[in-house]
């Protein structure tokens, strides 16, 4: 059980300010919402938690671990799994082997056993095998398993991201903008999907623009303006806060 | 049956040694490296081959595994700088060395007789030879591509920012691509010294370097049958042309050209995907049916 926390953390481009001193704690077991306007500073506060850009000021500690200093693959081998804001996948790649890919971490036989394709190789490909089915089966896609991912539904690319990320069998689950282009039944049983995913000791960090998904998920909401945190709290505190309506209607 | 293969033994020995230049090439490709350094790596089998036998009198295998093990090396070396490059920035890095060994074979002329290449060189490998040699090739890169590692480089071709993001280590996987396209080029090149009597440092040049990318792009970069058909097609083509004369190299580059636009995947991929398409739609059906 890994909490994620950011400690006054910053980036400018080019002397200008993306995101600068943002703070937050996304504690094991929970869904803690980041939400904020376009141009708040998401994107970058989510590339910087895995390890994509660095930061110029603060820490990202992972449990006690301190990953400021991290690549993206050193963090992912720390757990921190994360889906992306427009789908990322292999296209022509079947849909099982899209989830199986998300097991690299775990994966304990070497590169000769691989290259020479010895029974331990085959073996362990085998076993990820059952269990990204064991996946696409809590996801209702077995039947799909062998389809290129790249010919379904934008729901079901949606989806298949997300078991990759839970093949990660990660601490910290980064969601950007997971439901962005879902209609709301999908949105709701994704919804569900999150919460089993946080009951079992994950420290999921949401990143979204839709307000009303937030609000409807999270305990704990964090806005981001500007690059800067304008408020916290739970969701009705948030939802009346005077700033954060102003950043969103753009008084 | 024996006279004909007979007649058409050097057609086959050299259908299987671009069979090999072209998997060195594929395994590259797969992994989203742009190397052009296949005919590097083989000239320097080629010559380490050669030498060994013709001046320090050495057996032939062993001069095959200091093919090898020259083109191991230099894809091992060759891997560390250019781990911060990509695209076209690493074609470019690749292609000097290719020129490099291109000038080392024509300059170093007391090792390597220069532009007239090492010539007599004992016929020790055979056509058997040569084709247990790619069967060997084929089954190390499917079992790769079935496993992690292929996984892994298909990964990396199609999305580095997803592979990084997975904790797949891109310069380990670049590292291992390009030791095994040195290793396999290596081989090809031993081979190519024991069944060709001669070695020139023009034949490891622009021309194969060509070739080889060819092959690969025309067979296919993510099945094993790839290099394997783009070697055979365009082995066979020149001879199939023959009696096309001097307009035989146009219509080769026509064909490449057609082929390239209309299965830009490849003809091996090209075929798979249609087969694995077919295949999902008619057990589809079927499964309604049964519901039906």
């Amino acid at each position: 059980m890994k909490a994620l926390v950011l400690d006054d953390i910053a980036r400018s481009f080019g002397g200008l300010p993306a995101v600068d001193g943002v703070s937050l704690t996304a504690p094991a077991g929970r869904i803690t919402g980041l939400i904020g306007p376009n141009g708040a500073g998401k994107t970058t506060v989510v590339n910087m938690i895995t390890g994509l850009l660095k930061v110029t000021r603060g820490r990202i500690l992972v449990g006690d671990e301190d990953v400021t200093e991290a690549d993206a693959p050193m963090l992912a081998r720390a757990g921190v799994a994360r889906t992306f804001q427009n789908i990322r996948l292999i296209g022509d790649a079947s849909v099982l082997d899209n989830v199986v890919a998300g097991f690299h971490r775990h994966e304990k036989v070497g590169t000769l056993a691989n290259l020479l394709g010895l029974p331990s190789a085959v073996r362990e490909r085998r076993e990820l095998e059952n269990k990204a089915s064991a996946l696409l089966e809590r996801f209702g896609m077995t039947g799909l398993a062998k389809h290129p991912a790249g010919s379904l539904s934008y729901g079901h690319q949606r989806r298949i991201e997300m078991m990759r990320a839970l093949a990660m069998d990660p601490a910290v689950l980064l969601l950007d903008e997971p439901v962005a282009g879902m209609n709301d039944t999908e949105a709701h049983s994704l919804a569900d999907i999150f919460r089993s995913v946080a009951q079992q000791g994950v420290a999921i960090l949401l990143i979204e623009h839709n307000m009303r998904f937030v609000m409807s998920l999270c305990q704990h909401i964090y806005v981001l303006a500007s690059g800067q945190l304008i408020a916290e709290g739970d969701p009705d505190a948030v939802g009346q806060n005077p700033k954060v309506i102003e950043a969103y209607l753009g008084a | 049956m024996m006279s004909f293969f007979n007649s058409y033994t050097p057609l086959l020995e050299l259908a299987l040694f671009n069979a090999l230049l072209a998997f060195s090439q594929y395994v590259v490709l797969r992994a989203g490296v742009f190397s052009l350094g296949t005919a590097a790596f083989a000239a320097l089998g080629a010559y380490a081959a050669a030498i060994m036998v013709t001046k320090l009198g050495m057996p032939a295998w062993l001069g095959l595994i200091a093919a090898v093990g020259l083109g191991t090396v230099a894809g091992a070396l060759v891997a560390v700088p250019l781990a911060r490059l990509r695209g076209v920035f690493q074609a470019l890095a690749t292609l000097a060395l290719v020129q490099i060994v291109l000038s080392i074979t024509l300059n170093w002329v007391d090792v390597t007789e220069g532009a007239l290449g090492i010539n007599s060189i004992p016929k020790t490998i055979g056509l058997f030879g040569m084709f247990c040699a790619v069967a060997v090739v084929t089954y190390l890169m499917s079992a790769m591509g079935s496993t992690s590692i292929g996984r892994a480089f298909d990964i990396i071709r199609e999305d580095e920012t997803v592979a990084v993001s997975l904790g797949i280590s891109v310069p380990k996987h670049h590292m291992i691509a390009f030791i095994l396209s040195g290793a396999i080029a290596g081989l090809a090149g031993g081979l190519h010294a024991y069944t060709s009597y001669s070695i020139t440092p023009n034949e490891y040049g622009f021309n194969m370097l060509v070739m080889v990318l060819a092959m690969v792009v025309l067979g296919g970069r993510v099945s094993v049958w790839g290099p394997i058909v783009g070697a055979v097609v365009l082995t066979a083509l020149p001879e199939l042309l023959r009696g096309l004369q001097e307009y035989r190299t146009v219509v080769q580059g026509a064909l490449l050209m057609l082929s390239i636009i209309f299965l830009p995947r490849g003809v091996a991929d090209t075929l798979i995907g249609t087969l694995r398409r077919r295949r999902i739609t008619l057990a589809s059906t079927k499964a309604k049916a049964v519901t039906i």
